[in-house]
């Protein structure tokens, strides 16, 4: 019961950490490699809000509205004139990383930091008794995918951002300003972002290099997703699984690659990897 | 993948060897008599600095050069580097184990880089792929070092072995010795005919492969050569600092060295071999004082850089330097060659294509093409847009692509076959929009359609260009020939796809594929380009399909025409019985819709 509920938690979290990057990637072809920086500012606004002596739980909207303004300037000064030039962009985003990390080292230190824990304790489900928190990462995971949908099938920003997705050019000739679609596509992924470091916090400890175990990690999945959601949470399900699975039967550190190993040989074998779901 | 910017990268001058020989002397002179004029810190730091100078390097011609964004050089140094301390903390130090830690530094990488290259270049492989191995890659081993317990130190990495008995600066020479002779190999190389093949992979791919270069064993081969060069950078920073750590075989001195590369400036060699000495020396004295502000500093001009100077620093130099001396480089001297003899002609025909089919999903786009090519035949492809009349020469060139059916050339199925190999069996295809490639010279392009046949130098740059008689006549009749030192970006649309068909003609194709050859020509050019295609047909006997709109243009030069409308072919005749018949002209007049 541990095993299912860790495979399941895990792969919730991985979603949350992912959605953000597949977010930009979908739509703008771009690999936001400062996807770990957008992370560690999220985890860092929970820490803020925590000194300030505000309740936790606003750290999520604070997070997401700081990411969001901070992408969007992104977007704006850096990723936008590189579209043409997906690998560089690639780089830029990942300087943009180091440029993130090192002004939090000046502004917090480099020490590792704690915040707050937001639903302590365990509860009892079929008699295994289970942490809270990790079943509200999956009660989270679930949200967003559910909200995503939403907010693709059944709204009109969704419709233009899927018309991007399928044909960027027919889309900008049909009148539809695709540069601002970008910019809140760009700008909805870092808040993202900023939501999935927010819900990391009680997890892993907080510094400023945090963020980067997760990119690679979260990269891989997004890279055998492709565009869509229900792969994405599929990849997270399996993958996530195979992690769990090795760092329990096997060894932990193995566990550590399993995500890159597995979606590195997906790819090969099935270059589409699972975007056909 | 564009990169336009880019083209002011390359070498742009051939320079004399003897030049670039005495100034590789004096600078192995300089790293000679340096730790005499240097103190104990700067000559420990620049040695460290200049080993990952030669990391930059490897970088550069993989990253600058062929367009290969790579992460993964850090691995292969680490491996390197971890098999030399492995070596000599397990089993001694003696001299017959030092050189087995040399060679083994380098065949670990070179047997890592040769599976890796195998895993991530396959026909149809991404950009993005090969960026996403070269981050697995480097994951993976360093895992595999944390879980090595006390074979590799765990996260302590190992420490306390015995490595070369040479004294501080007699490291900095060996580093920096090593270092000049990378760098001039380097230049050698990138400079030869064989070292603009990566240049025109970066450039353009299909093409590459469309004139018979095997591109992905020549990047398994670049992946895998340079894996063994940075296995020695291992081996001698694992001999220099005594200490080997996780850190050296990790994605993030990965980032670290493309980080270096791209401010030093991709695709100059020397650029980013300054630019790694200069960061990685100024990082150490500056790190002490304002360690997190002097990362931030290299993260933000790095940033700038990217957006803003593509080419890096070194673009400043190169840039200066194009507009003193022009573009022109020298333009080697053309020279015909005698008509590749080909083999017994089979009884086969050339070309024999039945039951073609290609469809995406249910949606039929070809169906039921049965057509045949004997040589000497000028055989046009017409239709509405739409028709399939692309995706059919697709499938005559592509083994990969038809969905039924079998291509057969000279009795022979292409199928499964990709583009390079089809090629050599002797289909030459020339695209719709001229494919060629943009930062190379009119000559270099010519010698990259012969580089299938001739294997190009490694060193040196021929200052003969040869090619069959055919090829060279286009060049003449379009005054290309005037033009060989010219770089194709400053050519014309007309020019561009004279070009294209003088670099298809160069790989004596026994069958020729010509889509829209004279789409947004000038009259006079489409006559030129008439009158070559029937000179190649009637009088050399090679065999050409061409894709056309231009019906005028069609029935003056056309031994043969084969009408496709909605995938299908519904008219295979003469001239003259295509011209005047009724299912053409209701096609044409838009009538047959229904």
């Amino acid at each position: 019961m541990t095993l299912i509920l860790d495979i399941l938690t895990t792969a919730a979290i991985l979603f949350v950490i992912a959605t953000g990057l597949l977010t930009i990637f979908g739509v703008l072809k771009i690999i936001n490699f400062a996807h770990g920086a957008w992370l560690t500012i999220g985890a860092y606004c929970a820490v803020a809000v925590g000194q300030l002596g505000w309740s936790p739980w606003l750290a999520f909207p604070v997070a997401f509205v700081v990411g969001a303004v901070l992408g969007g300037l992104t977007e704006r000064f850096i990723v936008r004139p590189l579209y043409a030039r997906p690998l560089d962009a690639i780089l830029a985003t990942w300087g943009l990383g180091i440029v993130v990390g090192q002004l939090i080292t000046l502004g917090f230190g480099r020490d590792v930091q704690f915040t707050a824990p937001l639903l302590p304790g365990t509860a009892d489900i079929l008699g295994t008794s289970y942490s809270i928190y990790r079943l509200f990462a999956l009660g989270a995971a679930i949200v967003i995918g559910l909200g995503f949908s939403w907010l693709m099938e059944g709204t009109r920003l969704g419709l233009s951002a899927r018309a991007v997705i399928m044909n960027e050019a027919l889309a900008h000739v049909l009148g539809l300003d695709t540069r601002r679609i970008r910019w809140v596509t760009f700008m909805i992924g870092c808040g993202l972002a900023g939501l999935a470091g927010v819900l990391l916090t009680p997890l892993t400890s907080v510094d400023p290099n945090m963020g980067l175990a997760w990119l690679v990690g979260s990269f891989m999945l997004v890279m055998v997703a492709g565009q869509s959601f229900a792969a994405l949470a599929l990849a997270c399900l399996l993958l996530g699984g195979a992690q769990v699975l090795v760092s329990t039967f096997l060894s932990p550190i193995l566990g550590g690659i399993t995500v890159a190993v597995l979606a590195a040989i997906i790819l090969r074998i099935s270059p589409k990897g699972f975007s056909r779901v | 993948m564009s990169d336009t910017t880019l083209d002011s990268a390359g070498p742009a001058r051939p320079g004399p060897l003897w030049r670039l020989g005495a100034l590789a002397i004096a600078a192995a002179a300089m790293m000679i008599l340096a730790p005499l004029f240097l103190d104990r810190f700067t000559v420990n730091v620049l040695t460290r600095s200049m080993i990952f100078a030669i990391l930059a390097v490897t970088v550069d011609l993989l990253w600058g050069f062929t367009g290969i964004l790579t992460f993964g050089q850090a691995a292969f140094f680490g491996a390197g580097a971890y098999a030399t301390a492995m070596v000599l903390t397990h089993m001694g130090s003696g001299p017959g184990l030092m050189a087995l830690g040399l060679l083994l530094s380098i065949l670990v990488p070179v047997a890592l880089a040769a599976a890796v290259g195998w895993l991530t270049f396959y026909p149809g492989s991404s950009d993005f792929y090969a960026t996403v191995i070269s981050l697995v890659v480097p994951i993976v081993v360093t895992q595999l070092i944390y879980s090595g317990g006390t074979w590799t130190g765990s996260s302590s990495g190992l420490v306390g072995y015995f490595g070369l008995d040479l004294s501080l600066g007699g490291f900095f020479r060996l580093a920096g010795l090593c270092l000049v002779a990378v760098v001039f190999a380097a230049l050698v190389f990138v400079r030869s005919d064989a070292g603009r093949v990566l240049t025109a992979i970066r450039n353009n791919e299909t093409r590459c492969a469309y004139l018979g270069i095997n591109t992905q064993a020549v990047k398994i081969a670049l992946t895998t050569v340079l894996a063994g060069v940075t296995g020695i950078a291992g081996f001698l920073y694992a001999n220099a600092s005594g200490v080997v750590a996780p850190e050296n075989t990790g994605f993030v001195f990965g980032t670290q060295l493309v980080v270096w590369t791209a401010l030093g400036g991709r695709g100059t060699i020397i650029g980013p071999a300054l630019g790694a000495v200069a960061i990685d020396y100024l990082s150490a004295q500056l790190s002490g004082q304002l360690p997190f502000l002097w990362q931030l500093v290299v993260g933000l001009m790095f940033v700038v850089m990217i957006i803003f100077m593509p080419n890096g620093l070194a673009a400043l130099v190169t840039g200066w330097r194009r507009v003193r001396k022009g573009p022109a480089a020298a333009a080697p001297a053309l020279v015909p060659i005698a008509r590749r003899a080909r083999g017994p002609a089979s009884d086969a025909p050339l070309l024999q294509i039945e039951r073609l089919e290609k469809a995406y999903g249910s949606h039929k786009v070809l169906e039921d093409i049965t057509l045949t090519v004997r040589p000497g035949e000028l055989v046009s492809l017409v239709g509405p847009n739409g028709a399939g009349k692309t995706t059919l020469m697709r499938c005559m060139t592509d083994g990969q692509a038809a969905s039924g059916g079998t291509v057969r050339v000279n009795g022979e199925s292409i199928t499964g076959l990709v583009p390079n190999r089809i090629v050599a069996r002797g289909i030459g295809r020339k695209f719709q929009v001229a494919s060629v490639f943009e930062s190379l010279t009119v000559a270099e392009c010519l010698r990259m359609a012969r580089a299938a046949h001739e294997r190009p130098s490694f060193t040196r740059r021929r200052d003969t260009l040869a090619l069959p008689q055919p090829a060279i006549e286009i060049l003449r009749l379009t005054g290309l020939d005037r033009q060989l030192g010219a770089e194709v970006s400053l050519l014309s649309h007309g020019q561009k796809q004279s070009l294209e068909l003088a670099m298809v003609v160069a790989l004596e194709p026994a069958l020729i594929l010509l889509d829209e050859p004279t789409a947004g020509l000038t009259k006079a050019e489409r006559t030129t380009i008439g009158t070559v295609l029937q000179t190649l047909t009637s009088e050399l006997g090679l065999a050409a399909i061409l894709v056309e709109h231009d019906l005028d243009f069609v029935r003056d030069i056309s031994s043969r025409i084969v009408v496709l409308h909605q995938g299908r072919l519904v008219l295979d005749g003469t001239v003259e019985e295509v011209v005047n018949d009724d299912i053409v002209k209701r096609i044409y007049s838009g009538g047959d819709h229904g």
